[in-house]
């Protein structure tokens, strides 16, 4: 068994991180203006939750430095029940995660060929995948439109479901074929001695080896998706199928809860509540996904 | 003989993916470009135009303040985004306590919805029911309070914060990999020559950063002219039109006039402007690279 220093001493050397450097005076600036920030923001993220605690009558009347006179969750269940905020969690959480799936699937079988087998014009059809990292979205919003109106998927969900697992695509193809080919050539070598077909190999072989690779996309493609606001808007237009971003929206602007306050606040923290969670509990994962996201465009 | 057991997979393997990207991405690619040359009427039926919607770009002051509009939420964003995340980069950097926290803290936004963040900030900025007037007024600097949202000279500048407020914890994950990239040796020499913290940020690490500032720039232009629910949700192109972008302003055109041609080909100028600007700034800002 190791002792706990081994194992302390382990974790650093695996990080490849020096030991944090003895306390200086000069540290005092960085915690102070670190702390600064952080205030900042999560005062921001008090002040909603604060807020949503409130009745309208005292969010109007109360400095908003006051705090809740109550813990008042019936404004949770008045958002999640009266102003639909529930219907549209259910659409979001519906939308996502069977674009999620479906974008991952298919890219983990797009991925496969395109990593480890060689045939003519493979650079090409990487090419094309790649192309959607670097086409900015925009574009595209106006024949995507009329594309759906012809295909009768206007305003539906599987319509949004279908463009979101595209646009999905060529961000996990990307990770995934750089992720298969760190696997060592022997595996298919073995399996095919084996006596097990190239579909077989994929599957008993390859696919279970894609743990991390596997998660790091599905983790990115839901929050892609669950946050995404631009397609929905031009894509979506009944009330009963928003999801969480557009329906909270669509909630701001609506006359009857332009006013009632309390009731979009506590919408607004269903729907930061949840992805805040998962942010918890993957951080480094999310924070090394995200970043990779970020520099296509 | 498995090599060719092996080729039979790949039409199958890719054809599913090949499909969507095909009719949801490649397709409507090629035809935004059939589109921007063809006039829509109100009911729909479209003739053919030529190059007339793009000579209608160049005469169409709208589409000119638009375009201004755009360049200066990248400009006015990038002045508030970069010092800022340097900072915080060069901070986290300095192995200090609570730097899950901090990283946690910084990094938050970006995974919330541009939607939500922009709503949330509506409401923030709020002039008397919000929260950032207030705080200001019970600092005794009540007269830095403003309509923030309302005032033409403010919006841009508002919106351009609540931008980089989400986004910045991205471009500090990029730097702060800049900054542990940096040769311990060098630092170290440095050290030994008695410069001091600042100096050795100032003289040492910035120069050497060079190559990350200049990716980095280039892709907040390619991304800040994007922006388009920030603005939607925060004023709409208001107030008297100070925020609008050619984005929303493309989305408007289309849903709102629709005037399809004419919005597909603003999309597609600015998108030629934007990759001429980046590949402009990534020439200029190229500089020898430094050898150690």
């Amino acid at each position: 068994m190791l002792s706990s220093t081994e194992v302390r001493r382990s974790r650093h050397a695996r990080a490849g991180r020096e030991p944090r450097a003895p306390y200086r005076p000069a540290h005092l600036v960085i915690y102070l203006f670190l702390g600064a920030v952080a205030l900042s923001s999560v005062s921001a993220f008090a002040w909603v939750f604060n807020v949503s605690m409130k009745t309208n009558s005292e969010f109007l009347v109360s400095s908003p430095w006051a705090v809740a006179e109550a813990f008042r969750w019936e404004n949770y269940a008045n958002a999640w029940n009266n102003a639909n905020v529930g219907l549209f969690f259910g659409n979001s959480v519906l939308v996502s995660v069977s674009a999620t799936v479906l974008g991952v699937v298919l890219s983990v079988f797009a991925a496969y060929p395109l990593a480890r087998i060689q045939f003519r014009g493979s650079g090409l059809v990487l090419a094309v995948f790649l192309l959607g990292l670097m086409v900015p979205w925009m574009v595209t919003f106006i024949p995507l439109y009329l594309t759906l109106s012809d295909l009768g998927l206007l305003d539906t969900r599987i319509g949004l479901i279908l463009v979101y697992a595209t646009y999905n695509l060529p961000f996990n193809v990307f990770v995934l074929v750089g992720f298969m080919r760190t696997l060592p050539r022997e595996l298919e070598e073995a399996a095919a001695v084996d006596g097990a077909g190239p579909t077989r190999t994929f599957v008993s072989v390859i696919v279970p080896l894609l743990g991390p690779g596997l998660a790091s996309v599905t983790v990115i493609s839901f929050l892609q998706n669950w946050n995404e606001y631009f397609y929905a808007l031009v894509l979506i237009h009944s009330k009963d199928l928003m999801t969480l971003p557009l329906g909270l929206f669509q909630l701001g602007q609506a006359a009857d809860y332009g006013t009632n306050w309390v009731t979009l606040f506590a919408g607004m923290m269903i729907t930061i509540l949840p992805v805040l969670l998962l942010f918890a509990l993957m951080q480094n994962r999310i924070t090394k996904g995200l970043t990779a996201g970020a520099l296509k465009g | 003989m498995y090599r060719t057991a092996q080729r039979r997979i790949v039409i199958p393997f890719l054809l599913p993916a090949l499909a969507l990207l095909g009719v949801f991405f490649l397709y409507p690619l090629v035809r935004v470009a059939v589109i921007s040359t063809n006039e829509f009427s109100r009911t729909g039926k479209s003739t053919f135009a030529g190059l007339d919607q793009y000579q209608r770009l160049l005469e169409d002051p709208s589409y000119g303040d638009a375009l201004v509009n755009t360049f200066m939420m990248t400009f006015v964003g990038g002045c508030m985004l970069f010092p800022p995340a340097v900072a915080m980069a060069w901070a986290l950097s300095q192995r200090i306590h609570g730097e899950r926290f901090f990283r946690f803290v910084v990094f938050a936004p970006v995974v919330l919805s541009a939607a939500v963040v922009s709503l949330m900030w509506k409401f923030l900025l709020h002039p008397t029911l919000g929260l950032i007037n207030p705080a200001l007024e019970s600092m005794n600097l009540g007269f830095l309070a403003k309509t923030w949202l309302g005032d033409p000279a403010l919006a841009l500048p508002a919106v351009a914060f609540v931008l980089v407020w989400q986004g910045i914890g991205i471009w500090v994950v990029l730097l702060s990999a800049g900054f542990e990239r940096l040769p311990k040796e060098v630092l170290e020499a440095g050290r030994i020559d008695g410069a001091g913290e600042w100096r050795l940020f100032r003289s040492v690490m910035l120069p050497m950063m060079n190559d990350v500032f200049r990716v980095l720039i280039v892709l907040w232009v390619v991304q800040s002219m994007q922006s388009f629910a920030f603005v939607w949700i925060m004023t709409r192109g208001g107030p008297f039109g100070s925020t609008e972008q050619v984005v929303t302003l493309s989305y408007r055109t289309a849903f709102e006039f629709g005037d399809l041609g004419y919005a597909a080909a603003m999309g597609i100028a600015l998108v030629a402007i934007m990759l001429a600007v980046a590949l402009l700034l990534n020439r200029l800002l190229k500089r020898d690279a430094l050898e150690y």
